[in-house]
């Protein structure tokens, strides 16, 4: 069953633009029987006064007021119906308490759908408290007064109990510990009031219409090009087209809409429709203060893994270099190098042992070289210039693949597919390649860094255990080009010993080059099963 | 322990849990985002960092998970929050397919 999502086109559509008095009003009115609390000018709704969060933290509240606590969201001027209510409660809240831009920094990884970040907390007892279930980034992305992360402590402990009687709660004195450290603990770290969100509220918040040049990269596809065009509509939103290709040639073109929320946070709804693509992409992107930059990842609402890591930078007629594709050369060889910017004219300069053969093709936004590095072409990462522009370390040139890493380097993937509700969790994984330096040690610091190359993909048993259980003949297939895994079916499975899942433990492996010169690499793929808890922030 | 030697698959596990260079491989290979770092078995990962200590298959407990709220963040519980959620699938392993998403929820 496709899902769809709280900020539909739709929405932004049929929105009424209404003023900050306006929504406030409409809180009131959705919120205000059970928040309200007049004795408090201070925070005049209850609990909702106290807290910021995140666009997704705002929706996840106002799902769980919905589920748990049966509310019916309405429109007393009956302009919008529940969704409309929803998403404009959504924007208020996001705007009046939201993050600052320098409250999310290094916490992006969850608004971005990053599900193969490790987080490891430096904290070992907040590790066990918090992070047991959720991402540090869950926690982290919110602020609240000492009462309300006391209230959120009894929250879970009344709402799910096994909070104190699992493994991490039943093996200590939970709740004493929840109360007595990790309340002033977070009541610290995370309090409402800070200066970073005093200044922002202040600041003024970029327009982001214009013409902007993007750049990035997908696992299983290669680097990205293209153009985004944003056009101002009402309240903060945006009619956005994005057409561009990948570096294998294959085309990307979509259209949509944004919202930009807490005026920075720029969230776009887009498809590919003329593809003939029927999934919904969500961009989570972070604009950058002056609103030159865009910054973060696309990726299809049913499969967060299947993502565009994205950089926009504004066209506003600078000369600006922005990538190189593929981003090295080895010495001796020829390439056809495609650089990207805006504003692109004159010559090429590429630097010592560099030769331009031909420039195949060139206009304002791209530069397509023909380009040989000599034998003896200086190693190491160098600046590309087009004309005025330049970009430093845009180009790495090698002699050698010494040594190859498996990115992620353990990840987890899910089975899943048609027969259930529940999509199945692709691994997705790139061969970085890498030279051990001039010391010829591998893992110091004059390792130079090559970047995703070609590789050879093949998946075997992760231990003795796996290669007993055949979990490499059941947990899916590797698509041996683009290192793509596929997960099996979910459910149990009779030809399996106990009828168990297809679940399984594998070694990943990149083989790069060919012969005796082959380097490989290896990571590892956790497949295991589905959850059915799937909100915005794990 | 050093006098001890494991005799079947479950005690060689246990002896390898016992090495503590091993139990913080598994406690890194645990921490990655969404996945339950709560061992008592494990709901993605099992306590020896693979899959074969998970319960198996997963649908044979799947109530005796949901029903007093083991997996929180993973699995919907029937005792506060969705006590609705298995309406439609009485056997878990007969009905999984009838098990939906509990976010967001489906406007279409």
């Amino acid at each position: 069953m496709k899902k769809a999502h709280i900020w539909p086109a739709l929405c932004l559509a049929l929105m009424p633009f209404l003023p900050a008095q306006a929504n406030e009003a409409l809180l009131r009115h959705n919120c205000g029987a059970c928040h309200a609390d007049p004795a408090n000018p201070e925070a005049p709704l209850s609990r909702i006064s106290e807290q910021r969060k995140s666009p997704e933290g705002w929706e996840m509240t106002l799902h769980r007021m919905q589920t748990i606590h049966g509310v019916q969201l309405s429109d007393p001027d009956g302009k919008s119906d529940s969704a409309g209510v929803l998403f404009q409660l959504l924007k208020h809240l996001s705007d009046t308490h939201g993050l600052a831009p320098a409250e999310t920094v290094g916490l992006r990884y969850t608004l971005e759908r990053r599900h193969n970040t490790v987080d490891i907390p430096e904290d070992a007892e907040y590790a066990v408290m918090c992070t047991r279930c959720h991402s540090n980034a869950r926690v982290a992305l919110q602020r609240r007064t000492e009462p309300e992360w006391r209230n959120l402590i009894h929250f879970h402990l009344a709402q799910f109990p096994t909070t104190e009687y699992q493994i991490g709660g039943r093996d200590r004195e939970w709740f004493p510990i929840a109360i007595e450290r990790t309340l002033p603990m977070l009541a610290a770290a995370f309090p409402l009031q800070t200066a970073e969100w005093e200044a922002w509220q202040k600041a003024a918040k970029p327009a982001l219409a214009g013409r902007w040049r993007v750049t990035g990269r997908m696992a299983g596809k290669g680097d990205f090009n293209g153009v985004m065009t944003a056009t101002a509509g009402n309240a903060d939103s945006y009619s956005v087209a994005l057409v561009g290709e990948f570096s294998g040639g294959e085309p990307l073109e979509m259209e949509g809409d944004s919202v930009v929320y807490t005026g920075f946070e720029w969230r776009g709804n887009l498809r590919a429709d003329a593809a003939g693509d029927k999934e919904q992409y969500l961009q989570v992107l972070e604009a950058s203060a002056d609103g030159s930059a865009l910054t973060g990842r696309m990726f299809p609402f049913d499969h967060p893994e299947r993502g565009i890591d994205l950089q926009a930078r504004r066209d506003d007629g600078t000369p600006r270099l922005l990538a190189v594709s593929p981003a090295y050369l080895k010495r001796g060889t020829t390439a056809t190098l495609t650089v990207s910017g805006s504003a692109l004219s004159g010559a090429p300069l590429l630097g010592a042992g560099l030769t331009v053969n031909r420039i195949v093709s060139r206009d304002a936004d791209r530069v397509v070289l023909e380009v040989t590095a000599a034998a003896d072409a200086p190693t190491g990462a160098r600046t590309i210039g087009v004309g005025k522009a330049s970009l430093p370390a845009a180009l790495t040139v090698f002699s050698t693949v010494e040594r190859v890493e498996v990115s992620p380097a353990y990840t987890v993937g899910r089975v899943g597919g048609k027969e259930g509700s529940q999509p199945e969790v692709q691994g997705r994984f790139e061969a970085i390649a890498w030279t051990n330096g001039p010391d010829g040690t591998p893992g110091t610091a004059d390792d130079l860094r090559i970047g995703p190359v070609k590789a050879q993909w093949s998946v075997a048993p992760w231990n003795e255990k796996a290669a007993k259980d055949r979990d490499i003949e059941f947990a899916g297939s590797i698509d041996k080009d683009s290192g793509i895994f596929a997960p099996a079916a979910a459910g149990p499975n009779p030809a399996r010993k106990q009828s168990t899942n297809n679940a399984g433990n594998l070694k990943v492996i990149a083989t790069v080059g060919e012969g005796e010169s082959a380097v490989r690499g290896e990571g590892q793929l956790l497949v295991t099963v589905q959850r059915w808890i799937n909100p915005p922030l794990w | 322990m050093k006098h001890l030697k494991p005799l079947n698959a479950k005690a060689e596990l246990m002896d390898a849990a016992n090495n503590p260079e091993a139990r913080a491989d598994v406690v890194a290979m645990q921490s990655v985002v969404g996945c339950a770092s709560t061992t008592d078995p494990g709901w993605e990962v099992d306590a020896f960092g693979g899959v074969a200590g998970l319960c198996q298959p997963m649908e044979a407990d799947l109530y005796g998970c949901a029903d007093p709220c083991w997996w929180p963040a993973q699995v919907p519980d029937l005792m506060n929050s969705y006590p609705d959620w298995d309406q439609n699938a009485p056997s878990a392993d007969k009905d999984w397919r009838n098990l939906d998403a509990v976010f967001p929820k489906s406007r279409s």
